[in-house]
């Protein structure tokens, strides 16, 4: 029975939650069982925030897991909040632009991205999360780069509408997430 | 009469506040009162986006005191209302729901737990399965039923109106901030679809013409004078409650019939419990799930005979033996031993159930 599981954290403010939601929203049109539940304090903003998401081809049975099989880190709180969720047949993500440390867990790969200076310096900071949904897309290579932009144009199509301009930066971040995984995986 | 929104299946993917808003919609509620809480918010906020279309009511009051005392003025008025709360909200309703349970008002509540006790967190736990079946200064005339995703959110919301209404006991619809936060698939339905036929709304105080002359007056009473008065009422309820038990009590059995160590679980940690069921049966360990879905009343009858059968029981919660101490009072007797596996405030996962469980055919449980 195929199911992955995925564990996303960050910052609040980051936008973690909102690229969960794309992305179960995506698996859920791709005709996927898919379960997604947001994890936050009592905060607005800050705070460690994640979202335990889960893409399945049979009925999810439990809705949260002791163990990820891809696990996104975005900050260093999050390193320190979600090694737990990391077993030996875990990939594990992280962002050397933020974080401080390097995950020392144990797992079968670790991959370290610089999607926060790339936000920074090439596109915009606004797509930072967009960056890291393209590393998750690649990552679990669950789903499909069309059921994804379908998402995005339901969560954000008017917003594309009104500044075309905004659809081409939310692609190009898309694309520069996959691609990151891609010259991981070749090196 | 509000509009109804769904009147055709309706494959739609929410969070369970969103479903709650839906399925009181469909189980014809008119009107909501309620005051925030986080994890139910998005309950009413639903409702109330979609109140231009349902031409439904609402009310924000000033605090959960007053939201279920006003549920049941609404009531009293003649309107299918309801509510819902969490964590502490859920503590300072008690005083209404109590109220319910002595008017035999037909008051309809979800209940989204959070962590507690007080503030603790705004995110999950079974912490309030005592509090929502006895809270109050009374016996617990109350039924309890104890979702586990979903459709159960939407088939038991549209059944708590009907249950209510029926057997005029307060009815909860027990879920969790996994189950309201969460998103998953779900069909919304015509309840009429499916052959259920919603209980019409009666006025309770209200009515046409005089009273007296066209019609005789009602007198709903919360306050007795005499010790002997309040027990014979109470004794009358006593007895209602106990028929009723036998119609209402629901359970789910998953591959519990030959299980030698079976699970006992409610709520969204019986759906863990299925999924670590399904691993351990594949290592050959014959293990076994009991759900209660009614957490009150509980079916008692198949719930003493599924354990009879096991070898062992595990209990597991999100709390710390909530719903084991309510199971156990009904167990009396038996000898089948037992053991724990208690997460307070914690979700349980499938991995944590299949180690305790293969702890414990290595070494079985004694108590």
């Amino acid at each position: 029975m195929a199911r992955t599981k995925i564990v996303l954290a960050g910052e609040g403010g980051q936008g973690v939650q909102s690229i969960a939601k794309i992305l179960v929203e995506a698996g859920y049109e791709a005709g996927k069982q898919v379960l997604y539940i947001p994890n936050f304090g009592v905060e607005q903003r800050g705070g460690v925030s994640i979202a335990f998401c889960q893409i399945a081809d049979e009925t999810i049975g439990e809705p949260r897991y002791s163990k990820g099989d891809i696990i996104i880190m975005l900050s260093d709180r999050a390193i320190d909040r979600c090694e737990r969720y990391v077993s030996e047949n875990s990939t594990v993500v992280y962002d050397t632009s933020v974080c401080t440390v390097k995950p020392t867990c144990k797992c079968k790969r670790i991959i370290g991205i610089d999607a926060n200076k790339i936000a920074n310096e090439k596109l915009s900071a606004r797509v930072f999360n967009i960056i890291i949904l393209g590393v998750l897309l690649a990552a679990t290579n669950v789903l499909e780069l069309s059921d994804i932009k379908n998402a995005m144009e339901k969560a954000l199509g008017k917003k594309f509408d009104a500044k075309p301009e905004l659809r081409e930066l939310n692609y190009k971040a898309l694309e520069m997430g996959m691609d990151l995984v891609k010259e991981k995986a070749a090196l | 009469m509000v509009n109804k929104l769904i009147k055709e299946d309706t494959k739609m993917f929410l969070t369970g506040n969103e479903v709650l808003a839906y399925a009181a919609n469909a189980a014809e509620a008119e009107f909501m009162y309620g005051y925030p809480i986080t994890p139910q918010n998005e309950i009413m906020h639903t409702w109330c986006k979609l109140l231009p279309k349902t031409e439904a009511g609402f009310l924000q009051t000033e605090d959960e005191i007053s939201a279920g005392f006003s549920t049941l003025g609404g009531i009293l008025a003649g309107k299918r209302a309801f509510t819902a709360t969490a964590g502490p909200g859920n503590v300072i309703m008690q005083d209404a729901q109590s109220m319910a349970e002595m008017m035999r008002i037909p008051f309809v509540c979800a209940v989204m737990q959070r962590g507690g006790p007080s503030t603790a967190t705004v995110i999950y736990a079974q912490q309030e399965t005592r509090l929502t079946c006895y809270g109050g200064n009374g016996e617990g005339f109350r039924i309890v039923y104890s979702t586990a995703g979903h459709q159960d959110l939407y088939d038991y919301m549209i059944k708590a109106f009907n249950t209510a209404w029926t057997y005029r006991f307060p009815t909860y619809v027990l879920a969790d901030g996994y189950q309201g936060k969460m998103r998953e698939p779900v069909m919304l339905y015509d309840p009429a679809s499916r052959g259920i036929k919603m209980v019409p709304t009666t006025t309770a105080l209200l009515g046409e013409g005089k009273i007296g002359i066209d019609r005789k007056s009602v007198h709903m009473r919360n306050t007795y004078n005499m010790e002997e008065e309040l027990m014979e009422v109470l004794d009358s309820y006593q007895k209602d409650y106990d028929k009723m038990a036998e119609e209402v009590a629901e359970y789910e059995e998953y591959k519990a019939e030959d299980a030698e160590i079976l699970i006992i679980a409610h709520g969204i940690v019986a759906r863990s419990a299925r999924t670590a069921v399904d691993e351990l049966r594949e290592k050959g360990i014959k293990a076994g799930l009991f759900r209660p879905i009614t957490i009150r009343p509980l079916a008692v009858k198949p719930l003493r005979a599924a354990v009879s059968r096991a070898k062992q029981i595990l209990f597991t919660e999100s709390a710390n033996g909530q719903l084991a101490q309510m199971v156990l009072e009904k167990l009396y007797g038996l000898t089948t031993p037992y053991s724990t596996l208690f997460k307070m405030g914690v979700g349980v996962t499938g991995d944590d159930l299949v180690e305790k469980v293969e702890s414990m055919v290595k070494s079985p449980a004694v108590v």
